[in-house]
């Protein structure tokens, strides 16, 4: 998993950003470090299927995709 | 072909030429250590967008569908505003920004989705074949600074401009689709086409001659906002309000108040969710925080939300904040360009003066928040297509903070507040918001020293405007609405240059009522965007063709042109087809606006839009004038003009057919498209200059404008009265007349590139004059108060707004001395009637030498029209032009 992935980055832009605990400049796309904590996103979330195109369905009705963030999304649950 | 450079300085001087070392601004200062990190961070970060946003509008949008359109839109800029990601960043003291980037925004297929597009797409194609993108393709972005300019690893370019996640792309491609026909671009269009003589309106998008539509490209924006009733009640206090409204209105004729009611209560509860979200958000970080002062700021930062969530401010800090909650809650319901928070010092102050007087609040605390602010405005971006972000905008936002001018009983305004402003605009000099000092003849001499030691420190605010003769046009432009002569004391610049409507506003604090300056009018500048009038001036010449594309814009228009009354009749013709076709399509495109995306946070802010339960677009606000028709390149137009009668049909140095030809051939030089130089300066030759050399060099000495040349003024004159006159002619979606509005911003860097050789000796792709009174680089050659007599040649208070940017030499105004004898020139120019002048204080050789070695220059500013930005971000076509411009080594 890389830095864009984790509970604990906060992007700045589309490209880095800041590591909420150690307050660390780090790119979105290197690996991320032992402390690792997967954000909450579309695709960690049980109401979230996978389809094409990196495009997948959310409560079986509406287009979503995996990388979006869920962390204001109330139907949101763990898989 | 053998090429030669043009024998000419790269430079043009007024006064001795500057020698030695190149030199710097005088005055550097410099901001907390707090806000100088912001900084930094700031200059690390590129422009990203983002698709949350647009991805919950339209998921909720489509959800509602039969709902009734302005609560189905309050309720998908609710979905929008409350998933959200929250993000807040060291050191912070202000937060909430548009989206969780640091310089984030995000596009709006709910305005235009074409744009969004592949290139390959036929959607695109269908855009491109309208004439939609004409703009797009002849415009330079600023190619350092925060821009993504292109692709790289998992990143993709957007307009040359915004980064995007390429995992978002398929999303965000998906989204637009959804509004393929049902967006306001592709149902305005639908209905414009109704419009007889639609079809020239599209030919004169094709030709450039008018750079963009209005309806969905920047439908909001060039205003001034009003932050009372948040100040005065606070969010649950306004929805409380709204309750009462609609329990008044439920059953009784004129329904579409309750839809409204609604609508501002969903849309506040969205605002609610998104403040909350914050709080949270903070109270996250404090959690993980080690130090305990960082600790402490975030829970105070949690403490603050969850307190204005609700709430009216307790102090300034409060209200600070709850200002720019609005301000960005305003900015992310439509794309806007030219939000302003105008006279903010004086809307702020009674919150200051208590906690001032309480000894709770210190200067230099104020000062440090003000920095803050500043910041946060500077992060700003404005998401829209390449045209309209860097050939009309250059990457701004323009949100313009006034100073100064008069209180509702006609006395000075200006405060301590105001003082700190400007104090912090030189401690943490960044492009926004930028200044404007209201220069009015009541001012305390210490109020407007301040504003000089500002200028001086070469940023390019505060410009100077002329607070009588802005009272003067608007009331005369909103008699008939019933402005007051008190009422208009309290009017603002909305964007860049804007003239707009304000009110007073009776905020109580404490049992006083503190009457606060905010705007009353929607959006300025909406109307005709921009109209080449040098390229107006090449149809007449060219019986109706766009040279470029030898496409016919408009139909033969049947003259000899054998004389110049002739020329002046022609073009007078085909400038009223172009006025009358462009506001017969635009009003269509408003008012599909209205329908589609109404106006609903900006609308509850505008008085009177919650007392009477209208939106803005149903003529909500107290005054509604504010359609306009702009213009570029007048100066070019003018000196053509002058060229054409002397040259052509006076002294019959040469016929119109040879002008022609040299036009055409563009003087013997090689296009400035070809050689990536857009000034006059550092032109190259072909073979066959010597060919033109004699024309060229006669168009060259026609009389130029900007030297109080009588010859030349007069036709400025003769235009500028006709144009201000014809605009009454033209009515808007508001049923009331158009109005003038010359301002330039950065569209005469593009629309010259379009544009052939003109008859005043301009060559081909290069950049027109700048502003509407600025002389055309190099050719104002009689100092400071010849130009100033040029530019007053007429009644300034007949049009919105007239620009005049002038360029000086640090040296010459160094000093106390040197400060006093800049303020009397600024002072005899706006006492002359001069509505508006603003500086560059650089020395050129910089600016060439940031060109060259951007690297070198991350935090250099530059005032390039009502505006300044960071030299690195703007487009070459507008970097040449600066540095061709007069500088003044002598006033």
């Amino acid at each position: 998993m890389n830095h864009i992935d984790c509970k604990y980055y906060l992007a700045t832009d589309v490209f880095k950003g800041i590591c909420k605990r150690t307050k660390a400049k780090i790119k979105a796309d290197e690996p991320a470090c032992s402390d690792f904590e997967k954000a909450p996103k579309c695709k960690h979330c049980l109401h979230f299927s996978m389809k094409e195109n990196n495009l997948g369905l959310c409560l079986e009705k509406a287009t979503a995709y995996p990388d979006m963030q869920a962390v204001t999304c109330n139907d949101f649950a763990w898989k | 072909m053998e090429s030669k450079k043009i024998e000419c300085d790269t430079y043009n001087y007024y006064g001795s030429k500057p020698e030695g070392e190149i030199q710097t601004r005088e005055i550097h200062k410099s901001p907390s250590a707090r806000v100088e990190k912001s900084r930094q961070l700031y200059f690390e970060t590129k422009s990203s967008a983002s698709v949350e946003f647009p991805y919950w509008y339209t998921r909720k949008w489509e959800e509602l569908e039969g709902e009734i359109p302005i609560v189905r839109r309050a309720e998908a800029l609710k979905a929008g505003f409350e998933h959200l990601t929250p993000a807040i960043f060291p050191g912070e003291l202000l937060v909430l920004g548009k989206s969780h980037y640091l310089r984030g925004s995000y596009p709006m297929p709910w305005l235009s989705e074409a744009f969004f597009m592949a290139h390959e797409d036929r959607l695109y194609k269908d855009a491109l074949e309208a004439g939609k993108v004409s703009a797009d393709e002849v415009t330079t972005m600023g190619q350092g600074g925060g821009n993504v300019t292109k692709s790289i690893g998992n990143v993709l370019s957007i307009a040359g401009k915004f980064g995007l996640r390429k995992e978002e792309m398929p999303i965000l491609l998906d989204v637009a689709k959804k509004w393929h026909n049902k967006s306001v671009d592709d149902v305005g269009h639908k209905y414009e086409q109704l419009v007889p003589g639609y079809h020239e309106k599209e030919e004169i998008m094709r030709a450039v001659i008018c750079m963009f539509d209005s309806g969905y490209t920047l439908p909001q924006g060039r205003e001034v906002m009003n932050y009372y009733y948040p100040l005065q009640y606070g969010i649950e206090g306004i929805k409380n309000i709204c309750d009462e409204k609609l329990k008044q209105a439920a059953g009784y004729p004129g329904m579409d108040r309750i839809y409204f009611y609604k609508s501002v209560y969903t849309m506040l509860e969205g605002l609610q969710s998104w403040i909350k979200n914050h709080a949270e958000e903070a109270k996250l970080m404090a959690s993980l925080e080690e130090d305990e002062n960082d600790k402490s700021e975030y829970l105070e930062i949690a403490e603050r939300l969850e307190w204005l969530a609700i709430n009216p401010p307790r102090t300034f800090h409060d209200a600070l904040q709850l200002v720019w909650i609005f301000h960005v809650a305003v900015l992310n319901e439509d794309a806007i360009s030219g939000l302003s928070p105008g006279r903010l010092g004086q809307v702020l102050y009674p919150f200051w003066k208590r906690d001032m007087d309480k000894g709770i609040l210190s200067r230099e605390r104020s000062l440090e928040l003000l920095e803050c602010m500043r910041m946060k405005f500077t992060e700003l971006d404005c998401f829209a297509s390449m045209g309209v972000v860097g050939g009309v905008l250059s990457g701004n936002t323009f949100n313009n903070l006034c100073l100064g001018g008069l209180t509702k009983d006609g006395e000075s305004a200006a405060n301590e507040l105001e003082m700190l402003i400007l104090e912090s605009a030189m401690t943490c000099d960044t492009p926004q918001p930028t200044l404007s000092l209201l220069y009015d003849e009541k001012l305390p001499e210490e109020f407007l020293l301040k504003g000089i030691e500002c200028t001086k420190i070469g940023t390019g605010y505060p410009a100077w405007i002329n607070n009588r003769v802005a009272m003067e046009f608007l009331l005369n432009n909103f008699k008939n609405e019933g402005m007051t002569l008190e009422e208009v004391r309290a009017w603002s610049i909305g964007g860049c240059l804007e003239t707009s409507a304000g009110s007073w506003m009776p905020l109580d604090l404490d049992g006083v009522t503190h009457y606060i300056p905010g705007g009353s009018a929607p959006a300025t500048s909406v109307g005709v965007h921009f109209i080449s009038l040098p390229k107006v001036l090449e149809a007449v010449l060219f019986d109706g063709l766009d040279k470029r594309t030898g496409r016919r814009v408009y139909p033969a228009h049947g003259y000899n042109l054998e004389s110049y009354e002739e020329v002046w009749k022609a073009f007078q013709e085909y400038f009223s087809l172009t006025v009358e076709v462009l506001t017969l399509t635009n009003n269509i495109q408003h008012d599909v606006w209205g329908k589609i995306s109404p106006s609903i946070i900006n609308s509850m802010l505008k008085p009177d839009c919650l007392e009477t339960g209208k939106d803005i677009s149903n003529k909500g606000s107290r005054y509604n004038r504010t359609f306009n028709v702009e213009i570029c390149g007048g100066v070019n137009l003018v000196n053509s003009l002058a060229s054409l009668k002397k040259n052509v049909f006076e002294e019959k140095n040469f016929s119109l057919a040879t002008l022609k030809q040299a036009l055409e051939e563009n003087f013997g030089y090689i296009s400035a498209l070809e050689t990536g130089s857009y000034s006059l300066t550092e032109q190259k030759q072909t073979q066959n200059f010597q060919t033109w050399l004699k024309t060229h060099k006669q168009c060259l000495d026609a009389p130029k404008f900007g030297n109080d040349n009588k010859y030349v003024d007069n036709i400025f004159k003769e235009w500028q009265e006709w144009f201000s006159g014809m605009c009454e002619n033209y009515r808007s979606l508001y049923d009331e007349p158009l109005y003038s509005c010359q301002i330039s911003v950065s569209t005469h860097g593009p629309m010259g590139a379009v544009t052939l050789a003109t008859p005043d000796g301009r060559l081909g792709g290069t950049t027109f004059a700048d502003g509407s009174v600025s002389a055309y680089p190099g050719t104002d050659q009689n100092g400071p108060y010849a130009l100033f007599s040029s530019a007053t040649c007429y009644n300034h208070a007949s049009s919105q707004n007239s620009q005049l940017n002038m360029k000086i030499h640090p040296s010459v105004i160094k000093g106390r001395e040197g400060a006093r004898k800049f303020l009397e020139m600024i002072r005899a120019y706006l006492r002359k009637g001069g509505f508006h002048v603003q500086f560059n204080i650089v020395d050129s050789r910089m600016l060439k030498d940031a060109q060259q070695n951007p690297d070198k220059y991350r935090g250099l500013m530059v005032r390039v029209a009502g505006f300044t930005q960071y030299w690195v971000e703007l487009g070459k076509q507008i970097q040449d032009e600066v540095i061709a411009r007069t500088e003044y080594a002598e006033i």
